[in-house]
């Protein structure tokens, strides 16, 4: 009955009158980027053949630094010493997921597919450093925050991953879904 | 409206272009742009403007700042209202409206002036001695005491201001934009260091704003604005004025509170900075001699600030008195704004010549060697008694000189305001030499600069600021540079003269009051009766005087009474002490330490995928933990009674449907993952077969139980565990801090799907055919897919992951479903499930449908002292294992007789519905105190049963089957209960295996 | 507010951590031999010095790690932090 290929985000309702890309303030633009697959990836980095196994099935490495993210077909980034979450873009995002667990499934990871359970908010424009500094007590200063970095922390009163594009013009907010509709109301009123 | 009498016809920082109008008790008044409250009311002539605390006595504005005790005002009306604000510390604007907050009838003629009469009364310790009996009429006393007393009066209605926060980060955090704070600014600015500045005044030049002393060749105000543009030109400097900072809290964290204009109110800075220099300033002080609160008795410093600023003189014809060099300045400004400077009366006996010259050559007389001892007037100074001192404090004062005069400045000397810097850990020690508490040894990265450090002339203020900034920035592994100081004209400096108390023409004891803490209406002769009465301590003294407990926190004449204190006891000041600064430094609104937090944003709100199906389908939602949850679905004319026996009716006889998604849900995998539940569940999990799935309890390691929910075998490795909606976040952190701490040679991942799985619960007889009706890739019969098992399948197109699992009773379907789909989900099993009345529920029939049954809900039948025995659940604790709380299990606490055990409880009465958390007794006509044998935890009316039905902890209930007892329903009435097994619905478990 | 160093992240705020007590209690390998007193013992019985004291901290809000902080209990301040055993030392 219901038609998978037509992916729905079901986050319509959080976009509401305002559509996929929203105008915050003057300098500061919103898209809710739905269309992103999001993967968790849990494993010991120390592991022979898991990072070797990991970067075969993505085409790119895991980072190891913390707080690093790594560019490539898709945008990899750092939780923990030994979590990661692969943001994915591409045509064939669906099947990385089936194709990253069975690559590491001999290596004893957890991989799981979280995009539903994930809202990814871009936030970009001049105000967007302002707008977060508002909610999170992380420095995002260019000489604290690099292109390319990422970090969690809370903003407002929920938890998200902050991802600073490697342009360093703009930003990425990863929330959990049933927190995504608070946090657009703060970043509505705050901005 | 007024005119501006004491207006100067040029000069001062205000815009003369930018008039404003506004209204203190009832009359309208005008001001410029760039007043503060205070000085609006000054340049109008207003001098009385509130009453004291206790004596009621007429006050006028004191000082310029944060230490004014008096003109604490009331703002604005209805929701908008603001109280307690110092008048020196709002800025104008155009309709604003103030007003005392005591005097009745009238400012000028107050009922409880008479206080002031009966003084004696009013002494230390007044609070203490007077109130004290008959206890029962404390009540009486204390709305009595809060009436009177009481300081202003809170909106009763929501802010309609906005506020916001902003965290910040810099290397150097400069309190203070005076002399000091500019130089350590730029020092910091220039080696390339992240700066912030923040002051409180509108504008940044501390005592030197308005100035004309000549700073490096130019005049002071063509200096600063110079530092400041270079400041700006900075990407990495930010300066913020009307900018209080109000706290210093752990590791260099300071807190801002920001005026700020247009809709936004306020704003609070969270500064995080690595280095901080304070440049506060100091405190002028004032000197305690007879009647020296007297409206038009001010501080020479804001007598001059006024005059500079605000182009204000608050006097026609002044006396100046002082015991330093500092207050000269006071007197020739005074003259240059036009006033007639009676006289300079100065208690030192010789001061430099150059000084007493110049003030000479203005035509001021000053008279060395003598003390100001009396004020008269009462609404308003008339004039002030002079006597000869030869520096005795002992003495009697001949008063043989009496002067006209309607202002009085006086000095008593400056306190460095070590505010901030004991805020922050780091001690204060007594400068003999300087006579003032000064900064000593930092606790944190912080150091102070100019006269906040105890640095008095301009040119040493300079130094101390560069000298901070370079050190500050260096600290932070910048190369800093050292500017070069401007050239400052350097006099000669004449010491003061410590003078605290001043004689007076009777004993100290009898003599008019000679007020130290103008805002609690504390006086010499309190300290002094203080002593006598056997306080030593300065922390005791302050209580038992209420010395430094206004407002202001004593900023103005704390010191002075601490220094009476010591001259009372014999003592040096050293040894006395002074009390501890704590946050805030000035009052903050609630509004501010809010932010955005209020209203919608005061705390999330959580919601599933599905959530706006309820709410357009007309839902009442109830808060769990964060989420907001359907609580039920009120069809038109329903209560929640009506709605609910309908919901659990037709669940039990067709199919109900529940939105579960904010269930906890853990992913568990690994090599290990076997291992580590084994450690943590109490029920043999390895024996499990895969997609079979299992109730789990967890205990805390003190044998209590912690959560529970439901763990399926997904596959070897691999579990899937659900906790409850409170404990999700929880449990997980929990079971991390096993794996991490204790066990980190096991090998397993925990994941949350939370968010990332929506559960739908389908119950009901009638729930097999829905699902078959919606086309599922399983076969779903009882043989193929018994309870307490999990099959992945295709539903309706969709991936799911269905579970035999029951909180209901009945047969009951658990769908997992990507939240992404969650929604259509919803919404396909609505429409096929019109035919068999699918109706959906909330959290109160999922309450009752599981009272029913005699599940509990961990937190609401258990509250962290009750064990799996206690619920009756022995039989899933494994023999042959150990697992997280089994050895508390054995502790001789938990194997006692007479624990409080879970049962069931029905009224006698068949109708009476008991009250949750009521307690239960076995007589109700026991003597006192009645023994309480248990409570109850949770109750409901059973529209299914038709009757109510109860679960509570009895002690020894288990054995107590059939026996009645009697339950409070409130109010002195009493229900005989029943007890019984916790099971009132189909105890063979025959519908839910069907 | 505490400045807490993360061994992996860095410097954050306080806010992002949690706390978890006393650092070193380890859970005895066999509880079962354990007397009444000794378990009560681990279980309940706590340090609580004026001073230096060596603490478990979580970082909940960032990496999910737990590790260990020496903190002065009279002055807060922070002699360093640590990573725990195992896999996560280094």
């Amino acid at each position: 009955m219901t038609d998978l290929s037509q992916r729905r985000h079901g986050l319509e309702t959080l976009v509401g009158a305002h559509g996929d890309r929203e105008q915050l303030s003057a300098t500061v633009t919103l898209e809710i980027r739905a269309a992103v697959r999001q993967l968790n990836l849990r494993g010991d980095p120390g592991k022979a053949g898991l990072r070797t196994a990991a970067e075969e099935a993505l085409g790119q490495a895991l980072p190891v630094q913390p707080n690093a993210t790594t560019a490539g077909p898709h945008t990899i980034c750092w939780l923990g010493p030994d979590e990661w979450l692969v943001l994915s873009a591409t045509p064939d995002a669906a099947n990385v997921a089936t194709a990253l667990e069975q690559a590491l499934s001999k290596h004893g990871a957890a991989v799981n597919d979280v995009s539903g359970g994930q809202v990814l908010l871009h936030l970009a424009g001049s105000g967007v450093r302002d707008l977060l500094a508002k909610g999170c007590t992380l420095d995002f200063h260019p000489r604290a925050f690099a292109p390319g970095a990422c970090a969690q922390s809370g903003l407002a009163k929920a938890n998200v991953l902050i991802r600073l594009d490697e342009d360093g013009e703009a930003f990425d907010v990863v929330v959990r879904r049933s927190f995504a509709d608070y946090l657009l109301r703060w970043l509505r009123h705050a901005a | 409206m007024a005119r501006q009498t004491n207006r100067l016809g040029s000069g001062g920082r205000i815009d003369r272009s930018r008039p404003l109008r506004f209204r203190f008790n009832g009359r309208d008044y005008g001001g410029y742009e760039g007043d503060t409250l205070a000085s609006a009311l000054l340049a109008n002539g207003v001098r009385l403007v509130n009453r004291s605390f206790k004596l009621h006595r007429p006050r006028g504005i004191i000082g310029c700042g944060a230490e004014e005790p008096n003109a604490i005002l009331q703002l604005g009306s209805g929701a908008g209202t603001l109280p307690n604000q110092r008048a020196t510390q709002v800025s104008l604007y155009d309709g604003l409206e103030a007003r005392s907050t005591r005097g009745w009838p009238s400012l000028r003629f107050d009922a409880s002036s008479v206080n002031d009469l009966f003084g004696r009364v009013f002494s230390a310790g007044f609070y203490y001695k007077t109130f004290m009996f008959p206890q029962r009429w404390w009540d009486y006393y204390e709305a009595f005491i809060r009436r009177s007393a009481g300081l202003g009066v809170a909106p009763d209605r929501p802010d309609p201001d906005r506020y916001e926060h902003r965290n910040a980060h810099c290397d150097v955090l400069v309190v203070g934009a005076g002399p000091a704070g500019l130089m350590a600014a730029l020092a910091a600015a220039r080696s390339g260091a992240r700066v912030i500045l923040a002051d409180q005044q509108r504008e940044p030049g501390g005592s030197l704003v308005g100035s004309d002393l000549p700073i490096g060749g130019r005049p002071a105000d063509e200096w600063i604005a110079a530092v400041v543009d270079e400041l700006r030109e900075f990407d990495d400097v930010r300066v913020l004025t009307h900018s209080i900072v109000f706290g210093y809290h752990d590791h260099n964290f300071v807190t801002i509170a920001q005026e700020c204009g247009g809709d936004m109110r306020e704003r609070l800075w969270r500064v995080r900075a690595r280095q901080v220099v304070l440049a506060q300033g100091a405190f002028e002080r004032p000197l305690a001699f007879c009647n020296n609160d007297r409206p038009g008795v001010m501080l020479a410093s804001a007598v001059s600030a006024y005059i500079k600023r605000y182009a204000v003189c608050p006097g026609r014809r002044a006396v100046v008195f002082t015991n330093n060099d500092s207050a000269y300045q006071c007197a020739l400004d005074l003259a240059h704004a036009g006033a007639t400077v009676g006289a300079l009366v100065d208690s030192r006996g010789s001061v430099s010549s150059e000084l007493t010259d110049r003030v000479e050559a203005v035509g001021i007389p000053v008279l060395h060697g003598h003390i100001v001892t009396d004020v008269r007037g009462r609404l308003s100074v008339g004039g002030v008694r002079v006597a000869r001192w030869n520096g005795d404090t002992d003495a009697r004062a001949d008063n043989s000189i009496d002067i006209r005069c309607d202002l009085l400045a006086v000095s008593g000397g400056w306190n460095p305001a070590v505010h901030l810097h004991s805020q922050a850990g780091g001690a204060i020690a007594w400068d003999e030499r300087r006579h003032c508490f000064v900064p000593a040894e930092s606790r944190q990265a912080n150091r102070s600069a100019g006269s906040g450090n105890g640095r008095w002339s301009l040119a040493d203020c300079l130094r101390d600021g560069r000298d901070a900034g370079v050190a500050a920035a260096r600290s932070c592994g910048f190369d800093a540079a050292e500017p070069e100081l401007p050239v400052v004209e350097e006099r000669d400096e004449t010491p003061l003269q410590p003078l605290w108390r001043v004689p007076a023409a009777r004993d100290p004891d009898s003599c008019p009051k000679q007020f130290l803490d103008f805002q609690n209406d504390t006086c010499v002769a309190d300290v002094r009766l203080a002593v006598r009465e056997g306080y030593r301590n300065v922390e005791h003294v302050k209580r038992y005087t209420a010395l430094g407990f206004g407002t202001d926190q004593g900023k103005l004449g704390n010191i002075t009474g601490m220094a009476v204190l010591a001259e009372t006891l014999g003592a040096p000041v050293a040894s006395v002490g002074t009390t501890t600064f704590r946050p805030p430094f000035t009052p903050v609104s609630f509004g501010v330490c809010a932010g955005e937090g209020v209203g919608e944003l005061y705390d999330p709100v959580r919601k599933t995928a599905i959530h706006e199906w309820h709410v357009s389908a007309g839902a009442a939602f109830e808060n769990v933990g964060q989420w907001h949850r359907p609580w039920y679905f009120p069809r038109a004319g329903e209560d929640l009674n009506s709605a609910v026996a309908r919901e659990c009716l037709a669940t039990r006889r067709s199919i109900g449907i529940l939105d579960a998604s904010t269930l906890g849900k853990i992913d568990v995998q690994g090599r290990d993952a076997v291992a580590f539940l084994e450690r943590i569940y109490p029920h043999k999990v390895g024996r499990m077969a895969v997609g079979r799935c299992a109730y789990g309890l967890m205990l805390g390691e003190d044998g209590m139980v912690m959560d529970d929910g439901v763990m399926t075998r997904l596959g070897d490795r691999r579990y899937y565990l659900t906790t409850t909606t409170g404990g999700a976040a929880r449990v997980l952190a929990w079971l991390e801090s096993w794996l991490q701490t204790e066990w980190p040679d096991l090998e397993v991942y925990l994941t949350s799907l939370t968010d990332q799985l929506s559960t739908i619960s389908v119950a009901g007889p009638n729930s097999r055919r829905l699902l078959e009706k919606l086309g599922c890739s399983i076969d779903l019969s009882r043989e193929q897919f018994p309870f307490m098992s999990m099959r992945q399948a295709d539903l309706a197109g969709l991936p799911v992951q269905l579970f035999r699992v029951s909180f209901s009773g009945e047969l009951a379907f658990e769908i997992n479903v990507d939240s992404a789909h969650a929604l259509a989900l919803w919404q396909t099993l609505m429409d096929a499930g019109r035919e068999f009345e699918i109706t959906p529920y909330g959290t109160e029939t999922m309450h009752v449908l599981r009272a029913e049954k005699g599940f509990v809900i961990v937190g609401q039948d258990t509250d962290g002292s009750v064990t799996p025995i206690d619920l009756g659940l022995e039989r899933m604790l494994a023999k042959d294992k150990d697992f997280l709380g089994k050895r508390s299990l054995a502790r001789p606490d938990c194997v006692r007789e007479g624990r409080k055990q879970l049962v069931g409880l029905l009224s006698a009465d068949g109708r009476t519905v008991l009250r949750e958390g009521a307690q239960l007794i076995e007589e109700p006509g026991a003597a006192h105190p009645v023994p309480m044998i248990g409570h109850v935890t949770s109750s409901y009316m059973s529209d299914c049963l038709g009757h109510p039905i109860a679960l509570a902890l009895v002690a020894g209930g288990r054995s107590r089957h059939g026996e009645t007892i009697h339950a409070s329903l409130g109010a002195g009435s009493i229900a005989t209960v029943t007890i019984v097994p916790p099971v009132f619905y189909d105890p063979q478990n025959e519908r839910q295996h069907d | 507010m505490l400045l807490i160093d993360c061994p992996w992240c860095g410097e954050r705020a306080e806010t992002e951590f949690s706390y978890g007590g006393e650092a070193g209690i380890t859970r005895p390998k066999d509880p079962a031999a354990l007397s009444d007193a000794e378990w009560a013992d681990y279980l309940f019985m706590r340090n609580n010095p004026k001073g230096a004291h060596r603490e478990l901290w979580n970082h909940s809000q960032g990496c999910r790690r737990w590790f260990g902080i020496e903190r002065d209990t009279l002055t807060y301040r922070i002699a360093g932090t640590f990573r725990l055993h195992g896999k996560d030392e280094g």
